[in-house]
């Protein structure tokens, strides 16, 4: 790595090096049957630089990679003017998301835990085709820079999938969970999946019109990802975001407060530092309704005349790698629980909708806050599902629609995209019969 | 490299093994606004392999040449203990053992073009755009991708291929008060850089119907009939249909694979589907697929009979059905599932002003904004649309997502244009039990359709 940095600062002005490499091993269950191991060590590279005030950057494998310097100083030559620097930051939080006894778990560990949460599900569900997937990931970066930040980081964590498809149509119901360390698959998981499946049995298709709809921690980045949208400080400093002006206003419900934190201790996924080398905090972006702050990598925050605020990710909607540019991105999202537990909030909907996903989000304007999407779930008739949605779209837009919860659930669970709640709101525009 | 490739694989206690490598060039110019925000070069390579026992199976991803040989072990080792843990056999369709070089010969290759006239091109595009007026932003981009890839199996098959693919796409973001809309563009599609050329007047007329969509009014919510234009109905096919016709994707659920046996009637005799690889100008034309199997055009419905099914090896010896050379890894990082290549409906015979004048009250539905599929289950967003009324196109709407059911919306195509045209975007993400693959080898092709009913989305 440094003597990479050294070069690149010979031939260059400013360089960055983001090393990244990735360890996995994934056993496959399908239809109920163990199918396949997949192991993967993979390697990549990308090395940033600023010359003569100009952005560049180049991707290879390794950093020894002999021609990443001079792809690097080729494309600068073209670059406009960097309104950054690269990270100078010495210091960083303790953040140690890692377990040693995850990287030593192999395939027959996690042939164990598939078998085990397969005869645990099976005997409840004996026609459900079972799909099952356990993995054990290790991931290690290191960042230098020509400013004098060298971090690493080493990352570990186990995460089990179940999902199963909808017999004789309609689409699957899925739980997932992972962890820093190896664990066994939670009761209540597995119990909640069977019951899900279990509702699956019937299918209902609500009347057109404004119904509650209580929203399932898997179906979180329905709103989330809008939100997440919103706080873009790309999207904020080309005036693009609704929120744009909005700053210490109320934007959600009172009852709604949303944390970034990618220090949370003994999760996977947490970072001292972001992908440009820059000190992650705890923030809360939305607190009590209210917008307290952006989401802001090094480009957005030179742009907006701000500190970054640790949130420079190399991750996009759908793709993360290292051969992407670090652009704004939540480090870990903690939808705040609230105090009635769900099951009782299920009880309260007279006529309405458990939202447990939703196909085609990306479609929508969700950048301005809007959602439009095949709601997956259950439709609910006082206080009982009475079956699977079918035919049946929902479609608002969240700086509306969730000025209005009812109520948030005590309990916060890993959803799609965050640890959260569920969300119960008033009423949400349905399109079914 | 195919010598040293065979040898890695050559001893190995296992019934048979595969090894890919692939060597990948990459360049990217991005706008957004009047900014250069990247401009990248990308050189990377790696490899992977999958090995196989009568029961059992076993994948890997290696980023260094010199990891290959143990990991190979590794991997044969994994197969065998998923065989000793399993009775269910592995069978394999019998392919026939390939050789040779399949390279590439563009007639404009854009690979030639240097990195400063790639720039340049981009950024005409780009400031065009941004000169109009209600314009705030763009993102607009310049991505080509290359691929040399070498395929060993222990069969015999030794080749040698290239997949190069070159577009400008973007998103044109227009604004009037609190209102903001965006529009996609895309040019290109293939290994032909004269695709790029030229294109300004369409450019314009795209940010015409950006600036229109301003003024245009919120789609209500219903279930209705629909004409989806060729770019629309291309998507539509490919998420609606396209993707159970992947046999990987209902090989494991016993209800669907009972539902689409070969022989099923799933739409009027107008219907016709075809999936076609050897259409190489589109975006998911290619010789070989990354199994070494030879491409094939599949005819996946055939007069509203479901005919055929794209097959890796696998699925075509469990399915018992012939082999289509549907296997795409998007990069050395992934192993390969089984993918649509360029899927089109087939031409009809009605005309676009007798499918509007059919219509009492729906939508005609423009241009392809994404869509999702899971299961029989189906969602896609169209970048505008019209309403119709009494056999007249009226006001343009905006905020256009639907949804349905395969079966019954396969049924309900109730007329298919003359006018088949393929969109010069390719892209695909799937999942296929590991991680997410963005396939931008993905072709949809399809002549103006009307659908009976499909359910839209709306605030109101």
């Amino acid at each position: 790595m440094t003597r990479l940095i050294n070069e690149a600062k010979r031939s260059v002005g400013q360089a960055e090096l983001y090393v990244r490499r990735e360890r996995r091993i994934q056993v496959r269950y399908r239809d109920s049957r163990l199918a396949a191991v997949a192991a993967d060590d993979l390697f990549s590279t990308a090395l940033r630089v600023i010359d003569k005030g100009r952005l560049g950057a180049a991707f290879g494998v390794l950093p020894d990679d002999p021609g990443l310097v001079a792809r690097a100083k080729a494309t600068a030559a073209l670059g406009d003017p960097a309104p950054f620097a690269f990270s100078r930051s010495r210091r960083f939080a303790n953040v140690h998301p890692y377990d040693a006894a995850t990287s030593r778990l192999r395939a027959p560990q996690l042939i164990g835990l598939c078998e085990r949460t397969r005869e645990r599900v099976k005997p409840a569900l004996p026609k459900a085709a079972l799909s099952i997937q356990a993995s054990a990931n290790h991931e290690e970066i290191e960042l230098e820079t020509t400013g004098g930040t060298h971090v690493a980081h080493e990352g570990s964590s186990v995460t089990l999938a179940v999902h199963a498809p909808i017999e004789g149509g309609g689409t699957s119901v899925a739980k997932w969970t992972s962890s820093v360390s190896p664990f066994e698959a939670p009761e209540e998981l597995l119990d909640e999946f069977v019951e899900w499946y279990r509702w699956t049995e019937t299918s209902s298709t609500p009347k057109t019109g404004r119904h509650p709809v209580l929203f399932a921690p898997e179906a979180a980045s329905l709103y989330l990802l809008p939100l997440f949208s919103g706080l873009d400080g790309g999207a904020v400093a080309k005036g693009t975001s609704p929120l744009a002006h909005r700053l210490g206003q109320s934007i959600l419900s009172s009852l709604l407060t949303v944390v970034d934190d990618a220090l949370a201790q003994d999760r996977p996924g947490s970072r001292a530092f972001d992908d440009e080398g820059t000190p992650c905090a705890r923030r809360a972006v939305v607190e009590s309704g209210v917008l307290k702050t952006f989401l802001l990598d090094r480009h957005s925050s030179a742009k907006l005349a701000q500190a970054p605020t640790g949130n420079g990710y190399k991750r996009r909607l759908f793709s993360s790698g290292t051969e992407l540019a670090p652009n704004p991105w939540p480090g870990q999202v903690f939808v705040e629980p609230g105090r009635t537990p769900w099951r009782e909030l299920l009880s309260q909907i007279d006529d309405g909708l458990l939202v447990t996903g939703g196909l085609g989000f990306h479609s929508a304007n969700y950048p301005q806050g809007q959602f439009s999407v095949q709601a997956l779930g259950y439709h609910v008739q006082r206080g009982r599902v009475v079956g699977r949605l079918e035919r049946t779209m929902i479609a608002g837009n969240i700086y509306e629609e969730f000025q209005h919860v009812r109520a948030v659930s005590l309990e916060q669970r890993e959803g799609s995209g965050a640890y959260a709640p569920y969300v119960l709101l008033e009423a949400v525009q349905v399109a079914g019969n | 490299m195919k010598d040293s490739l065979a040898q890695v694989i050559s001893d190995l206690p296992v019934d048979y093994a595969d090894i890919r490598y692939e060597e990948n060039e990459k360049t990217l110019v991005c706008y957004e606004g009047n900014e250069l925000r990247e401009v990248a070069a990308t050189s990377t390579h790696g490899g992977h392999l999958r090995a196989y026992t009568a029961d059992g199976k076993a994948i890997a991803s290696f980023s260094r040449l010199t990891d290959a040989r143990p990991l190979a072990h590794a991997t044969a080792d994994s197969a065998r203990l998923v065989g000793s843990r399993r009775d269910h056999p592995l069978r394999m369709a019998p392919a026939p053992a390939e050789r040779g070089a399949f390279l590439l010969s563009p007639r404009n290759d854009p690979r030639r073009l240097s990195l400063k006239d790639k720039q340049d091109l981009t950024q005409h595009y780009n400031s065009l755009i941004l000169a109009q007026p209600q314009v705030v932003t763009t993102d607009c981009q310049y991505d080509e991708f290359h691929s040399h890839r070498f395929f060993v199996n222990t069969e015999g098959t030794a080749v040698e291929y290239e997949l190069l693919i070159v577009n400008i796409v973007g998103l044109i973001v227009v604004q009037e008060g609190s209102l903001v809309e965006r529009v996609r563009f895309a040019f290109g599609g293939n290994d032909d850089l004269a695709n790029l050329l030229h294109r300004d007047e369409e450019l314009l007329e795209r940010v015409g119907h950006a600036r229109q969509l301003l003024s245009a009014v919120p789609v209500l919510a219903g279930a209705v009939p629909v004409i989806l234009d060729p770019d629309e109905a291309g998507v539509f096919i490919h998420e609606a249909f396209g993707h159970l016709s992947e046999a990987d994707g209902i090989q494991d659920n016993p209800s669907f694979r009972a539902r689409l046996t070969l022989g099923t009637r799933l739409g009027r005799p107008i219907l016709s589907v075809s999936d076609d690889p050897t259409l190489l100008d589109r975006p998911g034309g290619c010789v070989v697929d990354d199994e070494g199997v030879r491409a094939v055009r599949t005819r996946l419905i055939t007069a509203g009979v479901l005919t055929g099914r794209l097959h890796s090896r696998e699925t075509a010896a469990e399915f018992g059905e012939p082999l289509s050379g549907n296997m795409r890894a998007v990069d050395a990082e992934f192993t390969p599932i089984v993918r649509m290549s360029n899927i089109l409906i087939e031409p009809g015979s009605a005309t676009f002003e007798e499918m509007v004048a059919s219509i009492d009250d729906g939508y005609y539905l423009v241009g392809a904004k994404g869509g999702q599929t899971s299961g029989d289950q189906f969602s896609f967003g169209a970048q505008w649309g019209h309403q119709i009324h009494s056999g007249r196109l009226g006001k343009m709407v905006r905020d256009v997502n639907m949804s349905g059911e395969l079966f019954s919306t396969l049924e309900g195509i109730s007329m298919v244009g003359d006018d088949l045209k393929f969109g010069e975007r390719g892209g695909c993400g799937k999942g296929g039990g590991g991680p997410m693959q963005l396939n931008r080898k993905s072709g949809k092709g399809a002549p103006h359709i009307k659908i009976d009913r499909v359910t839209i989305g709306g605030t109101r």
